[in-house]
């Protein structure tokens, strides 16, 4: 069980049609380790994430997430893709969040965060209710629960959603920039919970434009350009020192 | 000028000569059709009346409501199921469904509710059981296909691909991202379907189905070219003896505009409340609970 909230990528290839968009990407992600990746848009960070969880399937390459192959199984020849059920049981392990939240517009914020363990592990209804109940005051919307998404403000849409992929005890959580669809001040309400999420040791890989939130609480930083890590490291050391001149240039850019 | 303070007076809307032109004309032109429908004797409102409530039509008008469910509750799930295979990633089944609309949307009712009447000369006998094999029975399509089967099969079929194009109209209203949610918490394609698209799905599809079922109501009087007993064919069998044509006609139509507006008040009523859909208040009674013990959401 030592690989849990572990994700490994070994020349991940990608392409859109003509389009390649991830050009050999080479990940390691420890337990607990909170990675930020950085870079301009079309970079291939968002298709990353994607990729860890899913929702996009690489071309080529080796992608081990927990310690498994993901939505593949390994023989001599070929990776052959796992049939619905076994990948949606490794979804579950991977938690993640959305840009635009995604909530579901037609459950209340409480039905939401009970969807998963509910509808997919069928989990007691009581016992998941319990869950929500508290999940919701963890994120600090106790009393929210009743209230649908288009009643609530982006920021607390978001950390419904937090919440909700919470439910599903993940062992990592992806984060597709989270804050990018808020208003500036709603920014923080987000961040806050995050930071407490990352002090609980939750494996946490983060896009995203936030320095300040990369500087303050991510291990490891990646600066993605064009489909290729450009650079990785300690992310503090990275944000202050950037050895290659396209992060710097970037760098110079948003900070 | 005046006594009245400026600021206060109110401040009056323009009427252009075409205003009073449009009043005097929609006035004069429906004293003049109002007059003519109550004074030619011809339309002989007396055998209307007289004809209105009479026991054949009352039959002929059960069927007709009874043709307009069955055929719509049968076409709503067919069209489901084809416009589930409509949106499939496989493309043959994709293609099967597509290939089904075309030819059902493409062909007129009428000509197809005929076909199905006279499918007999195709397949005289319709062979239920092991396919390939001489396991099973045959039944004679003749004595299976009577009027109303013919009726209901034609009506339905028609309706299925219809709905079909609704219900995925409705689906592909369903934002990328929501099905993405429920991919990323592994959910699997039946239980998104159930809990996430169609749920969503449903204020587009809802209203467009009210006026289906209101175009389903008056389009039964096709049938009666099959010698189906319904509404119309009730009405033209007591003008065949009594050679009163018009007044039951009027019979008919009036029956099928009551219950056109009849239906198109709960289709409005629906069409305001999934309208709503998405902004719904909360619901307060609940929220007092959930402010001050931990509530027991249910989850639909």
């Amino acid at each position: 069980m030592s690989n849990d909230g572990t994700i490994l990528a070994r020349k991940i290839r990608k392409s859109f049609g003509p389009k390649t968009v991830l050009k050999d990407i080479d990940l390691e992600i420890a337990s607990g380790e909170i990675c930020c990746i950085i870079g301009p848009s079309g970079s291939g960070k968002s298709t990353v994430l994607r990729c860890i969880n899913g929702l996009e399937t690489v071309d080529t390459g080796v992608l081990k997430v927990n310690g498994e192959d993901f939505g593949y199984y390994e023989t001599d020849t070929a990776y052959h893709a796992l049939p619905p059920k076994k990948l949606a049981e490794q979804r579950t392990r991977v938690g993640m969040v959305f840009q635009s939240f995604n909530l579901f517009p037609n459950m209340t914020a409480h039905e939401n965060i009970m969807s998963g363990p509910v509808l997919v592990k069928g989990q007691d209804k009581k016992q998941a209710a319990k869950r929500a109940h508290e999940l919701l005051a963890s994120v600090g919307l106790a009393g929210f629960g009743d209230y649908y998404p288009a009643q609530l403000s982006g920021g607390q849409q978001q950390r419904v959603a937090i919440a909700r992929s919470l439910a599903m005890d993940p062992e990592i959580m992806l984060f597709d920039e989270p804050t990018s669809a808020l208003d500036p001040e709603k920014v923080g309400e987000v961040l806050a919970v995050m930071k407490e999420l990352a002090k609980k040791g939750m494996t946490m890989v983060v896009v995203t434009h936030e320095m300040g939130f990369a500087r303050e609480v991510a291990d490891s930083l990646i600066f993605m350009d064009d489909g290729y890590v450009v650079e990785r490291g300690d992310a503090r050391e990275i944000l202050t020192n950037p050895k290659e001149p396209r992060t710097r240039a970037f760098l110079e850019q948003v900070l | 000028m005046g006594s009245i303070d400026a600021a206060l007076k109110p401040r009056l809307r323009l009427r252009t000569r075409s205003e009073y032109a449009g009043w005097v004309f929609s006035i004069l032109v429906g004293i003049g059709i109002l007059t003519s429908v109550l004074t030619n004797p011809n339309f002989k409102w007396g055998v209307v009346a007289q004809y209105f409530t009479h026991e054949s039509i009352l039959r002929g008008l059960m069927l007709t409501i009874f043709l307009t469910v069955a055929s719509m509750a049968l076409g709503t799930l067919l069209g489901l199921g084809l416009a589930i295979m409509r949106s499939s990633k496989v493309k043959p089944v994709s293609i099967a469904a597509n290939i089904y609309i075309t030819l059902f949307r493409g062909t007129p009712v009428l000509v197809q509710l005929i076909f199905w009447f006279n499918i007999s000369a195709l397949y005289p006998d319709l062979f239920i059981g092991i396919p390939f094999t001489d396991i099973g029975t045959a039944i004679d399509m003749n004595a299976l296909m009577a009027p109303i089967t013919a009726a209901l099969v034609g009506l339905t079929l028609n309706e299925a691909a219809y709905m079909a194009e609704i219900i995925r109209g409705g689906f592909s209203s369903v934002g990328k991202g929501q099905i993405e949610a429920a991919d990323s918490l592994g959910m699997s394609a039946g239980t998104r379907m159930r809990k996430v698209i169609i749920p969503q799905a449903m204020p587009s599809i809802i209203p467009a189905t009210g006026n289906q079922v209101i175009g389903m109501f008056k389009g039964t009087s096709l049938v009666s070219v099959l010698g189906v007993a319904e509404l119309l064919q009730s009405a033209q069998l007591i003008y065949a003896r009594t050679y009163e044509t018009i007044p039951l006609l009027l019979v008919a139509s009036l029956w099928y505009l009551v219950m056109t507006l009849l239906l198109s008040y709960p289709q409005s009523k629906l069409e305001q409340k999934y309208s709503r859909a998405t902004s719904r208040l909360p619901r307060k009674a609940k929220k007092v609970v959930a402010l001050t013990e931990p509530e027991e959401g249910n989850l639909r």
